[in-house]
């Protein structure tokens, strides 16, 4: 079998696992909801792994784009009537927009600058989220129910003999939408578009001695990856249902970051296991309360100690088919 | 005989163990932010329930068996809505007490309606978590910030006060407050001169400490939390502003006194609910609460957390641990007494009898403002 069609195999059968978890767990509606948020997560970190993983681009505001995505779609769907399938593909248009603005600072700034251009951005939006009462202030603001024509989100599923909480269909959008996203960040990073991507990560100057455009390469990366924060920051707006300042804090920045650095930076299989890790283990760690954070970031450092990079490396590239 | 007694004892000693080991455990939730810098309190909250489960558990009378399930909200809408779900979705819990942070408590008000989980919020303060909704399941055992802000203001304008500079952290809690403090001390006949706001985590104060010291206020009316607040007051020492510090119920913990040391005397602050140790129960509480050795004391709004548990409680007893009961029977609460003072709820589900406590740091304590030597006129407030 071909590294492709290996691939593809594993593809399907993740898919296959994720929504059989979710089906059994059909009924429970906490565990769905951690099943969705560990799927969004893996969404925004798919667009992460492009910047930071491919092109070597730094983005400490994740949480930034995620929430211009999640700003975006609570504007539209409280004072349009704009269909809500578009509403999550303008969250992601939103944050890819946004990011323009940071689009020259970081061309021209490398390493620990580029990344404190990032954090600065990051803080500035949430200071302009905090003074901005339109758009809620601190106190945030609450989203309706997500509906996709006849599709409405917040109803529990009843087919027939078949009831499942309203939270699977979340689910079943946010495994969709990541499915999608995977399929592209694989096809991007195994495209022409990713050689020259890792060629302007590993060395700027040959890449441009052999005639690649590194500012085009640059601003593609940083611009796909913000789409793809946007989109999943849109989707976790309307599952939760509220959205304030507090939740694209710079420490949320950082989880993203900690989620792509434990999956393995640039390669997109680890990222679902790390998501789940990061996600699920504090959340599972609840009974030791206050406690929880510090023993889950002893493990954290634990696991990258033993793997110092990531829980899946980035497998050598190939060049010259299988 | 006399077989007959031992019998009849025998008979007697088993149904009593039958009652006691058949003893069905209820579980009910705890939700407020056990890490980040709201912690102190939330963990003063976790405390003083805990400590209402045990009480109770130890009552020989109490037809259930208790078990308090924790969680912590970060003070983060998202998380909040998370541990909500786990919470209200879990038919085993048969209730909660709920949030520190307003934003999070706002944020979950949905989530409680959805799976009809009865909760009763024991510290977060905007009006709106039980005014903007109709939600039978949503009650509150603190008054809001707008009884508190007509106390404090009255009060303040009382001691002959004429000119307020207000500094309120942007979120929600610090601009609720400047809102209703600025209504409150105009209608008492006081005069802001400066009204500014901060950001809930910022450091550095000059900018507009600067910009208050320059429009002379007698007094800083201060709307946030202790972190900020221990910044504040600090560094308004340093630039040798001398103006009466008024403060919020967000002040009223240890912590503040710790953070500042001497420069806390005299520092005003005002809090929702009658004082514990005055209250039919309150030393009770402050005795046993100090007899489990909880390595944190209950802060301000500890109190709260028991009262709202004993609440949680008492009707569970009464009703067993169906939530479509709890909900009708705590509608009837009226008139209850706890150790935060009366508890009556409206129709919101709203404690409408919020006694509301004036303190005032005292060699290194939150003292009552009635029994203070500020209040004996021994000691004077700043610029008096």
């Amino acid at each position: 079998m071909t590294r492709e069609g290996r691939e593809r195999l594993a593809q399907a059968l993740a898919i296959v696992f994720v929504a059989g978890l979710s089906l059994a767990l059909r009924e429970d509606d906490f565990a769905l909801f951690l099943v969705a948020r560990v799927l969004i997560v893996v969404i925004a970190c798919l667009g992460l792994n492009v910047q930071f993983g491919y092109a070597g681009v730094v983005n400490f505001a994740g949480a930034t784009f995620f929430g211009v995505g999640g700003y975006m779609a609570a504007v539209l769907s409280r004072g349009t009537g704009v269909p809500h399938l578009f509403i999550l593909v303008a969250g992601g248009i939103a944050a890819a927009l946004a990011g323009c603005v940071l689009i020259l600072p970081v061309l021209r700034t490398r390493g620990h600058y580029a990344a404190l251009v990032t954090i600065a951005f990051a803080l500035l939006f949430r200071t302009f989220l905090e003074v901005n009462d339109s758009l809620g202030g601190p106190q945030g603001l609450k989203l309706p129910e997500l509906r996709i024509g006849p599709w409405r989100f917040n109803e529990p599923i009843a087919l027939g003999r078949f009831e499942a909480s309203f939270l699977l269909n979340y689910v079943i959008l946010a495994l969709f939408l990541a499915a999608l996203a995977f399929a592209l960040v694989v096809r991007v990073d195994r495209s022409w578009i990713g050689v020259q991507l890792d060629a302007v990560r590993l060395d700027e100057t040959s890449a441009a001695a052999f005639g690649i455009p590194i500012a085009r390469a640059k601003i593609t990366a940083f611009t796909l990856g913000n789409f793809l924060a946007g989109v999943a920051g849109a989707l976790s707006a309307h599952m939760v249902g509220f959205i304030a300042p507090n939740n694209y804090s710079f420490g949320e920045s950082l989880i993203l970051v900690s989620i792509l650095l434990l999956g393995g930076i640039g390669n997109p299989w680890g990222l679902p296991l790390a998501a789940a890790i990061v996600i699920v283990l504090p959340e599972q760690l609840q009974v030791i309360q206050e406690y929880r954070y510090l023993l889950y970031a002893g493990l954290v450092i634990l696991i990258l100690l033993f793997r110092p990079n990531g829980l899946v490396p980035r497998p050598l590239r190939r060049l010259g088919g299988a | 005989m006399i077989t007959a007694r031992i019998a009849r004892v025998a008979l007697a000693t088993s149904f009593v163990c039958a009652a006691a080991q058949a003893k069905d455990t209820v579980r009910i939730a705890f939700v407020g932010p056990l890490t980040g810098g709201n912690s102190a309190i939330g963990l003063g909250g976790r405390n003083s329930a805990d400590l209402a489960v045990r009480l109770r558990n130890a009552d020989a009378k109490s037809k259930y068996q208790y078990e308090l399930v924790v969680l912590d909200d970060e003070c983060k809408p998202d998380a909040g809505v998370q541990v909500a779900t786990k919470a209200a979705s879990d038919r085993g819990i048969a209730a909660g007490v709920t949030h520190y942070c307003s934003v999070v408590a706002m944020a979950t008000v949905d989530t409680y309606h959805r799976f009809g989980l009865p909760t009763i919020v024991w510290g977060a303060v905007l009006p709106d978590i039980t005014y903007k909704n109709d939600y039978k399941e949503i009650h509150r055992v603190n008054g809001t910030m707008i009884n508190q802000n007509d106390t404090n203001a009255k009060f303040i304008t009382e001691r002959g006060y004429k000119k307020f500079a207000i500094l309120h952290d942007t979120t929600d809690y610090g601009k609720g407050h400047d809102k209703y403090f600025t209504e409150f001390v105009k209608k008492y006949g006081g005069e802001v001169v400066a009204d500014l706001g901060v950001g809930a985590d910022q450091q550095d104060f000059t900018a507009e400490l600067t910009q208050i010291q320059a429009a002379k206020p007698q007094v800083l009316y201060f709307g946030g939390l202790t972190p900020i607040g221990v910044r504040i007051r600090a560094q308004m020492d340093k630039l040798g502003l001398n103006a009466q510090f008024d403060g919020t119920s967000g002040i009223v913990s240890d912590d503040f006194i710790r953070g500042l040391g001497p420069l806390a005397e005299g520092v005003l602050a005002f809090r929702e609910g009658g004082p514990a140790e005055k209250l039919p129960g309150g030393q009770f509480f402050l005795e046993k609460y100090k007899a489990q050795n909880y390595p944190n004391p209950p802060e301000a709004y500890g109190p709260f957390a028991y009262a709202a548990a004993v609440l949680l409680m008492d009707t569970i007893e009464k009703t067993g641990p169906d939530r479509k009961k709890i909900i009708a029977e705590l509608a009837k609460v009226k008139g209850r007494d706890s150790i935060v003072g009366t508890i009556t709820f409206d129709d919101h589900g709203q404690n409408t009898v919020p006694a509301i406590t004036k303190y005032v740091v005292q060699d290194g304590k939150w003292v009552l403002w009635e029994e203070s030597e500020y209040a004996s006129g021994k000691r004077k407030l700043a610029g008096k």
